[in-house]
């Protein structure tokens, strides 16, 4: 059990191929973590939740029984709705856990769900542009945002095969879908963990920002990608003068060994 | 001879107005079933050409930077080498290029320790190079044997397993997969051109041949172990 974790813990980055979409039929579940489909009862009651009840009662079950009562189910679909998670005795119920599992991924797929996969590279939007877009998806449920932290962070299987999982493919589509430099080598790495990071923060931020339609929020992140950036700069300049300085003096000691 | 007759033999009359029904179902027909989509990979087929495009990735970078290594070596020693050397290289960078743009076209993460392979690959060529000619081709020998065998082993897989059924339950390959699989193919002949080219340099004179081609392909099996998983 406790090696099946590790392993799993080990997959934060794991990520299968993408086939090429034109040439398949797309998928029953093409939607990640997430069982159903946009036309089942689960994601009527969850949007509904994330829409209207999250904002009143915050991340907790009665904002799902709430939406329960409003669309006229039986409260007694709360077992259904988290069935899919495991009981747990650290974190919250089954049902809420599916509630965090869908405002993350439900948000990360309509973050990108417009952009064709064809579209050009010069029509594609900027990162910066999709990581505020993002966070701007944040603003309706932004006062109950430090409940919803800390829920995601406690350590334990959550973390380790959802938050951590979430994070990572939302910044690999952040990537994917923008018009920022992808890489072949460690970069590939780096850059995700970067964008990672700077959403996070920007997230921590925004759990705190009194400031009118959370402006401080998004300067912050503005601010935190554009020093990313340059910190990435700064680190390819410096390998390009290492190898400069490396080959010459490579050279350098070659042409005296010639003279002899 | 027999084609001409059978052309010749004249097609049996029948009424007209039942001639439509004769009609063999042609063009038309046949691209709308061409047009059909593919039921989707399964899980396992995904995971298989993610490690395909992250090894084979891993393993072109390796070969261009053992070539890189061979060259900064060898190329102003033995001027007799260097346009043999420069076209194999020129090869493995088109390799290399063509797995880089599959790697991001199909968002399959990178191996995790490239810059490892960067190093090792490098040092290999560098290494054997400083040992001789010979050694370094010995080398190449080693090298190409290996990825010529794991070649053969992902097109056996890549032939074998991924038919497809579209719904009305005829069966095909996908494009996507016929791609990869002439890629590797082609990038198998080359590199097996380069074994073959690395024997007439007279790899087999290097001196301590068995120590240096088994043990290179011990690495080389090691490495490939790792790049799959890692």
């Amino acid at each position: 059990m406790i090696s099946k974790r590790l392993i799993a813990g080990s997959r934060i980055f794991a990520r299968g191929y993408r086939p090429a979409g034109f040439e398949y039929i797309n998928p029953i579940n093409s939607r990640g973590p997430l069982k159903y489909g946009k036309d089942s009862p689960q994601y009527k009651v969850l949007s509904h939740t994330l829409a209207k009840s999250v904002p009143m009662y915050g991340f907790n079950e009665r904002a799902i029984v709430n939406s329960l009562n409003e669309l006229g189910y039986p409260s007694t679909m709360l077992s259904v709705i988290g069935s899919s998670n495991g009981p747990s005795f650290f974190h919250s119920s089954p049902a809420l856990m599916e509630l965090l599992k869908f405002h993350l991924v439900d948000k990360r797929l309509n973050l990108t769900e417009n952009i064709s996969l064809e579209t050009p590279v010069d029509q594609l939007p900027s990162l910066e542009h999709l990581v505020i877009k993002r966070l701007e998806m944040n603003v309706p449920v932004a006062k109950h945002l430090s409940q919803l932290l800390s829920q995601l962070s406690i350590p334990g299987p959550f973390l380790v095969d959802y938050s951590m999982p979430e994070l990572h493919r939302l910044s690999d589509d952040m990537i994917y879908f923008s018009t920022e430099k992808d890489h072949n080598d460690f970069a590939w790495y780096s850059k995700r963990l970067a964008v990672s990071c700077a959403y996070v923060s920007s997230e921590l931020f925004m759990a705190q920002d009194r400031s009118p339609d959370y402006k401080e929020t998004f300067e912050f992140a503005r601010e935190k990608l554009h020093r990313v950036s340059t910190l990435g700069e700064y680190y390819n300049n410096t390998e390009e003068f290492a190898w400069y300085t490396l080959l010459s003096t490579i050279n350098l000691v070659k042409s005296q060994l010639a003279r002899g | 001879m027999l084609k001409n007759i059978i052309a010749r033999t004249p097609i049996r009359r029948s009424f007209s107005a039942l001639s439509s029904l004769k009609q063999i179902p042609s063009d038309g027909d046949k691209g709308s079933t061409q047009n059909l989509k593919y039921e989707p990979l399964s899980e396992a087929q995904e995971a298989y050409l993610d490690r395909v495009v992250r090894v084979d990735q891993a393993g072109e970078l390796g070969a261009d930077y053992i070539y890189a290594g061979q060259y900064f070596v060898l190329a102003n020693k033995y001027p007799h080498l260097k346009p043999v050397l420069q076209h194999m290289w020129d090869q493995e960078i088109h390799h290399h290029n063509t797995f880089n743009t599959l790697q991001l076209k199909n968002r399959v993460r990178p191996s995790l320790i490239t810059p490892l392979w960067k190093l090792g690959a490098f040092a290999m060529g560098a290494g054997t190079a400083i040992i001789s000619p010979q050694a370094a081709m010995a080398c190449t020998e080693a090298v190409e044997t290996v990825i010529g065998g794991h070649y053969n082993e992902q097109l056996r897989c890549l032939t074998n397993q991924y038919e497809l059924e579209k719904p009305d339950s005829s069966f095909g390959i996908p494009a996507e997969i016929k791609d990869l699989t002439s890629t590797i193919r082609q990038f198998r002949d080359d590199e097996l051109e380069h074994l073959n080219t690395a024997i007439e340099y007279d790899s087999k004179k290097a001196v301590p041949y068995m120590l240096l081609t088994e043990g290179i392909k011990g690495i080389c099996k090691v490495a490939i172990w790792t790049a799959e998983r890692v």
